[in-house]
């Protein structure tokens, strides 16, 4: 008797932790404050703890609020093909009206998502994929300007001449992928510039801090760094702080997280080119709800970056990431 | 009440098969339109499959009072091969793939012997032993890429066994799981080699005494281990495409979890294949039905957790009783 009533219990607790975080996510009942729209999104982030991702949240659930949809945020605990998929599974499981999704990668995720179109409008926020046709709208930053603008920023602060190394996040990726290559345009060919070449950090910051501190020890006149996200350029800064070559070695970091903003008034990070997450969010729910709607929508939309130093900090407060809400 | 029918009655798979049919049962009544579809009873299953293949290689070793921790990168390992060897021949016809099974599945057996020679003859634990080419492998696959992601697979392996499905309904991936599950499930049930398996892990000594070839065996049951680990890197880089280098590094826990909640115990001599089944699903299970009921993304991790310790609670608890007369 007890064995059942145990197995029972076990149910309902999983069933209970299931209806309580249901009502967390604001999708208790249908009534809405303007408009009446009253549709179902999902944004699913590239990985869950990232600030990038949660100031995207924050935007889209704004927006959301103000057309009175519904908007739930999931992701997966690593930015992985293999952990997002279940992820992008289930929710399509679910159907929700319009899914806002971060790919983890070009390829890999290109079969889940387009099963998920079936019965949800697709956005693709911040990464995309090689083959985007079942999305209504892919919303970025003009990734390879900003790797670009990165790239003329660290010239600057170096001197013009120098050897620099881009900590980026792994291959595949559409968004860091262009940061790259945008830093290698602004770079390549300068003369007294030596370019060391891309390291992958699989967006993890100890793996970022260990880069390096090895390439510290093989080459000790490293000049600058570009650390094309925000898991990559807290782990850079930490390194640097590590081998104790701040003084020595500048870095631009991508993204800028209440971490990297510490790094920038320590002194550690020279400058941080910030995106607009808030914005891609909010796009990326209008456009779901243009699309919802039966209007049209824009393919392509790419939002602008900004150029933080601890000079203009103060003023560029609104473009630092959140970590909630 | 007939022997076979108290057996069936008081078993450990009982037990667990109620207790995942409690929760299949819980998240369809929360969700019915969601959860309890044909779709998302096919995702879940293609999702479950890979770490299916694995934790039936795992059964075998837990059983004999082992453990092997190198399976997630035995599995990346293996799949960065076969890709290297696929992409390194012409064509990306049948012939290609096979010649990339064939090496999966050599990798894995390699490695496998190599745990089982090591834990036999050096007499070294299996604990670290296989933490060590945990290392090793994963170190391997790193720099044979360079840390970058092999992403170039043929075609054919995708969309034939990785997004495929036979008679249109059921996807190969899953297929080949319940078939690599039937087939080593009667190995261990109904052949000598899994009595001795069972044997070995009841009392090592007495096994050996009794006059089975202990080190031989155990070198074949981390063999098993591994080759189902190269299988599954096999299938792994057949589903997404890429080799996901970094996405396998905590299956060698969830594998023992699926074993474990099965009711394998970790001390030996005790386990089923059935039980691995339904030890996979559980966690599957609770993931996707708390992506569908949205649950907040990090809650999830608390509940798995949770309902891991409770079901395997219950079970001791089924144990305690079932000894005391």
């Amino acid at each position: 008797m007890r064995k059942w009533a145990a197995v029972l219990l076990l149910a309902l607790a999983a069933g209970t932790v299931a209806a309580c975080g249901d009502d967390d996510e604001g999708g208790g009942g249908g009534a809405s404050d303007s408009g009446g729209s009253d549709y179902k999104m999902t944004l699913i982030a590239g990985v869950k703890g990232d600030e990038f991702y949660i100031t995207m949240n924050c935007g889209a659930q704004e927006a959301a609020k103000k057309i009175g949809a519904t908007l739930e945020f999931q992701g997966p605990d690593q930015f992985d093909a293999a952990q997002q998929t279940p992820i992008v599974d289930a929710v399509a499981a679910k159907s929700p009206d319009a899914i806002l999704i971060a790919p983890t990668d070009t390829k890999a995720l290109f079969a889940p998502i387009t099963q998920a179109a079936q019965n949800s409008k697709i956005v693709l926020v911040d990464t995309t994929l090689d083959d985007p046709s079942m999305a209504v709208s892919q919303i970025a930053s003009d990734n390879v300007g900003g790797g670009r603008t990165a790239g003329e920023t660290l010239l600057d602060l170096i001197g013009g001449k120098g050897k620099v190394m881009v900590v980026n996040v792994k291959p595949g990726i559409s968004t860091t992928d262009q940061r790259g290559q945008g830093f290698e345009e602004a770079v390549k060919g300068k003369p007294g510039v030596e370019y060391l070449g891309q390291e992958y950090s699989q967006d993890d910051p100890a793996k970022a801090a260990a880069i390096v501190t090895a390439t510290l020890a093989k080459h000790p006149d490293l000049k600058g760094i570009f650390a094309a996200n925000l898991f990559s350029a807290e782990g850079a800064a930490s390194g640097l702080r590590q081998a104790g070559k701040e003084d020595q070695v500048k870095i631009v970091g991508f993204d800028a997280g209440p971490k990297q903003v510490e790094d920038l008034e320590a002194g550690i990070v020279q400058a941080l080119i910030a995106q607009q997450p808030a914005e891609i969010g909010r796009l990326g729910v209008e456009q779901a709800a243009a699309a919802l709607d039966g209007k049209e929508t824009r393919p392509e939309i790419g939002t602008d970056f900004e150029v933080i130093t601890k000079d203009n900090l103060a003023e560029k407060q609104d473009a630092l990431y959140k970590p909630s809400c | 009440m007939s022997a076979r029918w108290q057996r069936l009655a008081t078993g450990s798979t009982t037990w667990i098969i109620l207790i995942l049919a409690g929760l299949i049962v819980a998240f369809s009544v929360l969700e019915p339109s969601s959860f309890s579809t044909v779709n998302n009873a096919r995702n879940l299953a293609t999702n479950a499959a890979i770490l299916l293949v694995v934790s039936v290689g795992m059964t075998f070793v837990i059983i004999t009072a082992g453990i092997d921790l190198s399976v997630g990168s035995v599995l990346v390992f293996a799949g960065v091969v076969s890709a290297k060897a696929m992409n390194g021949m012409d064509g990306d016809g049948a012939g290609v793939i096979l010649v990339g099974l064939v090496v999966a599945l050599a990798a894995g057996l390699g490695w496998g012997v190599l745990n089982g020679l090591l834990i036999t003859k050096a007499r070294v634990p299996s604990l670290i032993v296989t933490l060590g080419t945990l290392g090793m492998a994963l170190g391997l696959a790193l720099i044979i890429t360079n840390g970058v992601d092999i992403r170039e697979v043929p075609p054919k392996l995708v969309t034939g066994i990785g997004v495929g499905r036979a008679f249109g309904e059921i996807p190969w991936l899953v297929l080949i799981a319940v078939g690599v599950a039937i087939f080593f499930g009667v190995l261990l049930h109904a052949t000598r080699f899994g009595r001795h398996t069972y044997a070995i892990g009841s009392n090592e000594e007495a096994a050996r005494r009794a006059g089975i070839a202990v080190d031989r065996h155990l070198i074949a049951v981390y063999g098993i281990s591994g080759l189902l680990s190269g299988l599954a890197g096999f299938l792994s880089l057949a589903r997404f495409a890429t080799t996901t280098i970094g996405g396998h590094a905590t299956d060698n826990l969830q594998a023992i979890a699926a074993v474990v909640l099965g009711g394998t115990s970790l001390f030996g001599g005790i386990g089923t294949v059935l039980g691995t089944v339904v030890g996979v699903f559980i966690p599957a299970v609770l993931e996707n039905g708390f992506v569908i009921t949205g649950v907040e993304a990090f809650w999830r991790d608390v509940a798995v957790g949770a309902v891991l310790i409770a079901a395997v609670y219950l079970d001791q608890l089924r144990r305690r009783t079932q000894y005391r007369d």
